[in-house]
């Protein structure tokens, strides 16, 4: 069931997947980046059974699980990264109806065996977009694509190397509550662009779980919207995750130097989303 | 049709059968298919007609000359009597056979003549058990139109006799036979469209379905499908053969059904519904979910069958990927690209897409342009040479004629009703 030339799309991960090549060739390097995400989405997909759900199984019931799975693995050595990379605020573990937190899982690389202080379930979701992206990615740079543009969903977006035009990959970030006004410009190469809101069509979407403030364990309520351009689209979306999940110090703690890769705007009823309320260090 | 071209389409026919049954899975799931396909008479010249298996018609109405003619175009069947107790059916059956074969009006006179090796029965529903039963009591083998019978008793009843005749009995469900079908199998159990969970089946048209009562004729005898004595109507006549697909495509037979039926539009004395809607629950809850009706036509016939990573409409002839709408701001930039114009992309909101209807394309099955009856019939003279049925066939039959009558329980009775646990082995 083919696609239009150089672009391939289909469902994965809960959401709409494209990709896009512009080099002209017409080799497989496109199904091989599909069925990249798709192994991604098999391994950590909650929805159906999966070597992640076989771990949660564990961990609610109790018991430690010994990762064999190497995506789901490497997926779970990421969020660690990621949970240390953020000061605990990115956090596949939290859940404001348990109180759970990752502050009370185990995680031994070496063994690869998990465990949990009480009953944990992880829940990859953002995090699993960005991890897809960077396998899709470097299938695509290992098959010699010079120009790709990947989407899983429109929050999650990875680029490899330059626009098919030459220089960065212009991208117009809207107000998630109204998309005719728009929140920055920014060009990306080589980069990947999470966005996270906790307002806007998206968090009505069905089953959308609202973000959890690890620290105190509740959800997130502020009209936030926050946006980060990393190396990696993992990184990108533990850091747009954090900047929602962050109080204020927090955040600018998360912001500081990056005043061109990482963005938090209020979207408050008494506050303009404009540069101003950027709220970089 | 020149000879040349007929023999040219009915290869590349036969070659498309064997071409779907040869995937991986589908020979198992469609061995009916295969040994008729296979068995087929091949080259230019016909059988002799001292070598073809030699066929009574009962019932020579609409559905039976429509087989006659299917039956024409085999290369080992003939039409050796015809049978009807209507007189201007008996004489548009005799046009289509030929004056010189025998013409009946008493389905036992043509029995006992002789001169036969096998009957096509296509009389109402009522009367099939009782045909098929006295065919086998004349040594006969048995061709019938589907449903098979008007109770499931009956329809057991027809598989036990077969057995204890030693005879074949075939019942007419042309999707087991047919390219479409059959390649949408293939790529099912390729995995292409993922795990099937649901079938939604309809088959909607917008008429009476009542046929004019000719004078000094009755309109019980003519319009037989309408009455409860000799039909379940829609589902009999026409859930049937979707039946069979579901049973097939999911690879089980129903555990439960539930359903409502009601005359809801021709409220002219007719008995049976003109409107059902029923869900057949499969394991693990997995549904066939099924509407007929007859005034409104718009959804026509289909099975579309629905799986994880897409859908199959095989009476379209289509598959489809489970492809999400295209996010426009790439579509946009994919131009843009194309006219050496570069600009933002207007991306990177919280993913959220309105769910409406999928109305991509999709790809071709290939089509069916021959009919596939006629290998039912080439099949079933092979059965009948060899003596043995083909594979797998019957109990399909079988299993979706019983589902249909099941149906009519469900709705008859305002309750859920189970798989029966006391079927007759097939």
């Amino acid at each position: 069931m083919a696609d239009d030339p150089g672009t391939e799309r289909f469902a994965a991960m809960g959401t709409r997947v494209e990709l896009h090549r512009f080099d002209g060739r017409a080799d497989d390097a496109l199904q091989a980046a599909r069925r990249a995400i798709e192994a991604v989405d098999d391994a950590l997909t909650i929805h159906r059974p999966s070597p992640a759900t076989a771990m949660n199984e564990a961990l609610l019931a109790g018991r430690a699980a010994v990762l064999d799975d190497d995506l789901l693995f490497d997926a779970v050595l990421a969020a660690a990264q990621g949970n240390a990379d953020t000061y605990g605020l990115f956090d596949i573990a939290a859940d404001t109806r348990t109180g759970a937190s990752w502050a009370m899982v185990t995680l031994d690389a070496h063994t690869r065996r998990i465990a949990a202080e009480r009953p944990v379930a992880l829940d990859f979701g953002g995090l699993g977009k960005g991890f897809a992206l960077d396998r899709a990615i470097a299938v695509l740079r290992e098959a010699g694509v010079a120009s790709a543009l990947l989407t899983l969903g429109e929050s999650s977006v990875a680029v490899l190397g330059e626009h098919p035009l030459g220089g960065g990959w212009p991208f117009a970030i809207p107000h998630p509550d109204d998309p005719e006004q728009e929140l920055l410009t920014l060009e990306l190469v080589d980069q990947a662009l999470s966005v996270s809101a906790t307002v806007g069509a998206g968090t009505r979407a069905p089953e959308r779980a609202a973000t959890t403030r690890p620290h105190t364990g509740t959800a997130v309520t502020a009209p936030l919207c926050a946006v980060a351009v990393e190396p990696s689209g993992t990184l990108a979306e533990v850091m747009s995750t954090a900047l929602i999940a962050a109080d204020d110090s927090a955040a600018a703690r998360l912001l500081r130097g990056r005043p061109t890769s990482r963005f938090r705007f209020d979207l408050g009823p008494t506050h303009r989303p404009n540069p101003a309320r950027i709220l970089a260090a | 049709m020149t000879d040349q071209s007929f023999d040219l389409s009915r290869r590349s026919f036969l070659d498309r059968v064997l071409a779907a049954t040869a995937g991986a899975g589908v020979a198992g799931a469609a061995p009916w298919a295969v040994a008729a396909a296979n068995a087929a008479p091949t080259g230019r010249a016909p059988t002799t007609a001292g070598d073809r298996v030699r066929i009574g018609v009962i019932g020579t109405g609409d559905r039976g000359r429509a087989l006659m003619r299917n039956i024409a175009k085999t290369r080992n069947c003939t039409v050796a009597a015809v049978c009807d107790v209507y007189a201007p059916n008996l004489a548009k059956g005799r046009e289509i056979a030929g004056a010189s074969v025998p013409a009946f009006t008493d389905h036992r006179a043509m029995l006992d003549a002789g001169g036969l090796d096998a009957v096509v029965i296509a009389t109402p529903l009522d009367l099939h058990a009782r045909h098929t039963i006295d065919s086998f009591d004349a040594g006969l083998h048995v061709w019938c139109e589907k449903a098979m019978a008007r109770t499931i008793a009956d329809c057991g009843a027809m598989v036990t006799k077969s057995k204890s005749a030693g005879k074949v009995l075939q019942i007419g469900h042309q999707r087991m036979f047919h390219p479409t079908y059959l390649n949408a199998l293939k790529r099912v159990k390729a995995g292409e469209i993922g795990t099937i969970t649901q079938i939604r089946a309809s088959w909607h048209r917008n008429n009476s379905w009542r046929r004019k009562v000719p004078e000094g004729a009755d309109d019980r005898h003519i319009n037989w499908r309408l009455y409860r004595d000799s039909s379940a109507g829609l589902m009999t006549e026409l859930a049937t053969h979707q039946l069979q697909v579901g049973n097939w495509f999911l690879d089980a037979v129903p555990t439960r059904v539930i359903g409502s039926g009601s005359i809801c539009f021709w409220k002219d004395g007719r008995e049976v519904y003109d409107h059902v809607a029923l869900i057949y629950e499969y394991s693990g809850g997995r549904k066939f979910i099924y509407t007929s009706l007859l005034n409104n036509a718009r959804y026509g016939c289909e099975e579309q069958i629905q799986g994880s990573k897409g859908s199959i409409e095989p009476e379209l002839g289509r598959i489809y990927a489970e492809v999400p709408p295209k996010v426009l701001a790439l579509e946009r930039m994919r131009q843009d690209v194309a006219r050496g114009q570069k600009r933002a992309v207007p991306i990177g909101g919280a993913t959220w897409f309105p769910e409406l209807p999928v109305t991509t394309p999709g790809e071709s099955l290939g089509w069916g342009e021959y009919d596939e009856t006629m290998l039912q019939f080439e099949g079933f003279a092979e059965a009948v040479r060899a003596g043995r049925p083909l594979p797998g066939l019957l109990a399909q039959a079988y299993q979706a004629s019983v589902a249909s009558l099941l149906g009519e329980q469900a709705m008859d009775r305002g309750q859920a009703m189970t798989w029966p646990a006391d079927l007759v082995t097939v």
